[in-house]
């Protein structure tokens, strides 16, 4: 248990830190990828060192799975020779996904 | 004159470079800088090492509704209304990002990037006179379709492919020797 904490915690940094970086790289393109507002990635971005620790020393996962409707679960997970087409689907999808934004 | 400022000119013409490198036409570039023809041809040269290539644009609007070009066309539709809806860029700047995005998707899962930038600046001026984008009944993603036909019940190309979709000549020898043996 304590080493699953250990491994939320580093991924929970990872992400931050990333995010951090690919904001901070290119704004409107983290948007894109990240699928979070414009507003939240500013706070995120915004983030010091220390409040970026204190955030990953959850007990749960700061990232979400973004492929929560079925269909894109089920696209992304196709395999076989034609693969770049479900990908090119699920992509399509997602751009119509709303981005995670402050409430 | 259009261009009074210096850093303004500066600006047209990193834009300008930027189109070059993305493979625009002389046109695009024409139509999106306001630089003269004579410095963009100067510049064109200097940047690519070669004369752009002469001609009329591609003008028809039904390359985007074939089956490969149309799945192409409208993911990177769908990545420039993304941009536009959420994020400050508009534009060109917003088609410049919207392209670069779908060129990664593209080398990102070995595929051919059949869709150019000149056809993607096309495109955008196409939206709402002679395309528009509509929702896949049965996945809800958006498709480019023919603005002008009636498209309430429209399934996708993803989800009903066409029989011949991904076929290659000789595959379909084959089936149709396997029809007339039987």
């Amino acid at each position: 248990m304590a080493d699953m904490m250990g491994e939320i915690r580093d991924l929970n940094l990872t992400y931050l830190m990333l995010a951090q970086q690919m904001i901070r790289e290119d704004k409107s393109a983290a948007v894109y990828r990240l699928g979070v507002s414009q507003q939240l990635a500013e706070i995120l971005s915004d983030l010091t060192p220390a409040q970026v620790l204190k955030m990953a020393g959850s007990n749960v996962l700061l990232c979400r799975l973004r492929f929560d409707d079925k269909l894109i679960l089920g696209l992304l997970s196709t395999h076989g020779k034609d693969h770049a087409m479900p990908q090119s689907h699920a992509a399509i999808l997602m751009a119509q996904q709303p981005v995670e934004e402050l409430a | 004159m259009k261009n009074k400022s210096v850093v303004s000119e500066g600006k047209q013409i990193q834009l300008a470079i930027e189109l070059i490198n993305l493979g625009a036409r002389l046109q695009v570039l024409e139509s999106e800088t306001g630089l003269s023809r004579e410095r963009l041809l100067k510049l064109y040269k200097e940047v690519k090492g070669e004369s752009p290539s002469k001609g009329m644009l591609p003008f028809s609007a039904d390359w985007f509704l074939s089956w490969q070009p149309n799945i192409h066309s409208s993911l990177f539709v769908d990545i420039y209304h993304y941009l536009i809806e959420h994020t400050e860029l508009r534009g060109i700047e917003a088609l410049i990002k919207a392209y670069r995005l779908y060129l990664e998707h593209v080398h990102a899962n070995s595929l051919e990037p059949i869709l150019t930038l000149t056809r993607a600046w096309t495109l955008v001026r196409f939206l709402g006179s002679l395309l528009q984008t509509v929702p896949c009944k049965r996945c809800g993603g958006h498709f480019i379709v023919h603005r002008l036909e009636l498209n309430s019940n429209y399934v996708c190309g993803l989800c009903r492919p066409p029989s011949r979709a991904g076929k290659t000549k000789k595959h379909a020898t084959e089936l149709t020797q396997a029809a007339l043996a039987a």
